[in-house]
């Protein structure tokens, strides 16, 4: 059975008409982005333009700072939406419903959190376009193909992760490590608001470890720094390598929890 | 595929892994301990027939259905819906049965019932007028079309089942496995559902209708066959006709001797 654009289109449409029924959440979370980009405009004053931490990303640390939250709550979202999508079905009792249709489970996986990955995308796109209209933000001469290539790697990256969150809710319910240690760590050694340059060298290992690092480097130095493809090949490695041990370990993962699940007998438990 | 039964079971068996706390987990690791679900289950139900699978609560025939529905492995034996091994194809099986889930929840509760239709028959894969058509035709035979543009979470008890059953025969699969579906129904609506399986699914549309429950006056009235299942096993089974032939009092004495246990009760009558 050839299932095409319809099934996407089905997942979209039902979270869409589930959402129009929440009629203020829409507006609460506009409201949530002009406030943090309002906050990191008055913060930015208290940072001297051109720090030595800043250079490598244009100088400018409100830029900085908006442009690791936008990504770093799009990342997250791509890290744990999978997960969130699995453990919701199990906790409203969806789930078994969705798995004796015809479609294979990961087909329901990714249909179910198309609209929030799409919504977190919009979501990415209306913080920066906020920051540029009423702060400030200071974008460079934008490199298309760095961005292409840092925006895919880290996708496939984070979805990664995300395969490997939603196995272990399958399996385990709740309690996701993945979530727990790259969601916490990352916000703290990632760079989300300041240069990883500012930490202590001795904690600083733990920053290279974490894709996050690569993302938002690799993303700062396209949008902010005018920097040329090559300048970014570094974060390009790092990502390509994380992909290609994440990409099939989350498959393998996913397809013995599912067995697992099926075993046990608590595929829809929860 | 006319001459093989619609549902085969041979030598079934599941046991499920025993949960266990922290103490014992540190203590025994590797200790695996299971409780049997089924036990070496055997079973043929045939085309459109009406299949009920009586037992009390925790008998295994949730788990049964589950493993039709290829929501569960089996551990052992094998299990076929319409020729195909549930375990080894599962993506055949489960287009070849309708599994009305019981659970009200499995619904979207914020959305129609029309809605919810739409949304689970673009999973089946039916699309545009075809899709359209199909949801207003099954809305209209579970008695729903006034009621199809109201939000889930106002349906009654009643309705929610009708619309599970609506949701089971999107695909028109020959086979439909039902779980309880009269449980906390009031004795009209759980008399429309009876109806509903036994006179339209299997009489006029001749579906295959597998049906676990523990209620003993719907299985005498609606089955044509019936099997007892207790503890994992099948105690007693064969034509309802000779099952419970001599009414509900002879299915009685007959299931409480195959089980052991005093009874199941009868809803139907309003006695235990």
């Amino acid at each position: 059975m050839g299932w095409g654009a319809a099934v996407p289109a089905a997942f979209l449409k039902r979270d869409l008409r589930e959402a129009l029924t929440y009629k203020f959440s829409f507006v609460s979370s506009v409201v949530g982005i002009f406030l943090s980009s309002a906050t990191f405009y008055f913060v930015a004053k208290l940072v001297p333009p051109g720090a030595p931490s800043l250079g490598p990303f244009g100088g400018d640390y409100f830029s900085f700072a908006v442009v690791g939250v936008a990504f770093a709550g799009l990342l997250g979202m791509f890290q744990e939406g999978l997960a969130s999508v699995v453990r919701g079905a199990q906790l409203s009792g969806t789930l078994e419903a969705l798995l004796v249709t015809p479609l294979p489970v990961p087909a329901i996986l990714f249909g179910s959190s198309l609209y929030s990955l799409l919504f977190q995308i919009i979501r990415t796109a209306l913080h920066l376009g906020v920051a540029l209209a009423f702060f400030g933000l200071s974008l460079g001469r934008i490199d298309l193909a760095g961005v292409a290539a840092v925006g895919l790697l880290t996708v496939v990256c984070f979805l990664s992760v995300g395969v490997l969150s939603a196995s272990f809710i399958l399996v385990y319910k709740t309690g996701n490590p993945f979530s727990w240690v790259l969601g916490t760590v990352s916000g703290l050694l990632g760079g989300v608001v300041f240069p990883i340059a500012l930490l202590p060298s001795w904690i600083r290992w733990v920053s290279s470890l974490l894709p996050i690092t690569y993302a938002l480097d690799g993303m700062r130095k396209c949008l902010l720094a005018s920097a040329p493809f090559h300048e970014v090949l570094p974060d390009v490695a790092a990502l390509a390598a994380f992909d290609a041990v994440l990409l099939p370990l989350s498959l393998v993962a996913f397809r013995l929890a599912v067995r697992k699940a099926k075993k046990d007998g608590t595929l829809s438990h929860y | 595929m006319n001459g093989t039964p619609a549902i085969l079971v041979e030598r079934l068996v599941k046991r499920y892994p025993v949960v266990r706390g922290f103490r014992e987990l540190v203590l025994r690791p590797f200790d695996r301990r299971t409780v049997t679900a089924l036990d070496g289950i055997d079973l043929e139900v045939g085309r459109g027939r009406v299949f009920c699978l009586l037992g009390p609560n925790g008998a295994g025939k949730t788990t049964l259905l589950k493993i039709l529905a290829t929501l569960v492995l089996p551990d052992g034996g094998r299990a076929l819906v319409e020729g195909h091994d549930v375990a080894r194809k599962p993506g055949r099986a489960k287009a070849a049965v309708g599994f009305a889930v019981g659970d009200e929840r499995s619904f979207y509760w914020r959305l129609t019932g029309r809605q919810n239709l739409e949304f689970f028959a673009a999973l089946y894969g039916l699309r545009g007028g075809d899709r359209d058509r199909r949801v207003s035709e099954l809305l209209r035979l579970a008695g729903l079309d006034e009621a199809a543009d109201l939000r889930f979470n106002g349906y009654s008890t009643g309705m929610r089942q009708m619309l599970s059953f609506a949701r089971a025969l999107l695909a028109d699969a020959a086979i439909l496995l039902v779980d309880e579906p009269t449980r906390s129904l009031d004795p009209q609506a759980a008399d429309r559902v009876r109806s509903f399986l036994r006179d339209e699914l299997a009489g006029r549309q001749g579906k295959t209708v597998l049906w676990a429950t523990h209620d003993l006056g719907e299985a005498a009235d609606r089955a044509d066959d019936i099997a007892v299942i207790s503890r994992g096993r099948i105690r007693l089974s064969g034509p309802a006709a000779s099952l419970a032939g001599g009414g509900r009092a002879a299915l009685r004495r007959a299931y409480e001797q195959a089980v052991g246990d005093p009874v199941v009760a009868d809803k139907s009558r309003g006695t235990p």
